[in-house]
């Protein structure tokens, strides 16, 4: 369900945004406060559309929220 | 508890009393002989009042029924770990039977209900206790 290679900052961004509670998030990207806290557990990877809303809740993209690392990657 | 288990739950309560009411009807039916009119029409009483019963159970509850991505792969998941036990479950209760008697003898006809209920309830229950299971495997942390 999870996906290791893909980690993500929406704790960071939650309490950089007034200290967001998870349900906050979850109204806001239109998904139920369970799936906000798998994702930011790392324990489900978001669609790319849910990844755009959650990421548009921050006013910021994609990338900033989420980070994908290969796994033949060092970095 | 979310949506998710919530409708879970409900299932799972719902088809357990349609299943042991149903099992009743026909143990009912099956002791009184009834073919032909006398039992259509009886399955026609019973038949209307747990369309209604679903009917209510499942309309007012439509609005609960949306899941986001994340369920909705936790309901297809659990969907087809249903399918799968509920193939296992019917090849058994049709095939031992087979070994058990023999291919050259006689089984009463109350058995096909059974065999029917058994097997709706078996992919209810499964479907249901696979979400539950799975919710509750994720669990739940942070505020």
């Amino acid at each position: 369900m999870g996906d290791n290679n893909l980690s993500n900052r929406i704790r960071r961004f939650r309490f950089e945004h007034g200290e967001m509670t998870q349900q906050e998030l979850a109204d806001k990207a239109g998904v139920t406060r369970q799936t906000i806290i798998a994702i930011e557990g790392g324990k489900y990877a978001p669609s790319l559309p849910l990844a755009f809303r959650i990421a548009r809740a921050f006013n910021a993209t994609v990338e900033d929220v989420f980070q994908y690392r290969d796994a033949d990657s060092d970095e | 508890m979310n949506r998710l288990q919530k409708a879970a739950w409900i299932n799972l309560i719902a088809v357990t009393i349609c299943v042991a009411f149903a099992g009743l009807c026909f143990a009912f039916l099956a002791k009184r002989n009834a073919r032909g009119l006398d039992f259509i029409l009886i399955c026609f009483v019973v038949g209307s009042l747990g369309a209604t019963a679903f009917y209510f159970l499942y309309h007012k509850r439509s609005p609960e029924a949306r899941f986001d991505e994340r369920e909705k792969m936790i309901y297809s998941r659990a969907f087809t770990l249903s399918a799968g036990i509920t193939m296992v479950f019917l090849a058994g209760i049709c095939i031992v039977p087979f070994y058990i008697l023999g291919g050259q003898n006689l089984m009463h006809v109350y058995y096909l209900p059974v065999i029917f209920l058994t097997t709706l309830f078996t992919a209810q229950f499964t479907h249901s206790v696979a979400i539950l299971i799975q919710c509750e495997l994720e669990g739940e942390n942070g505020r």
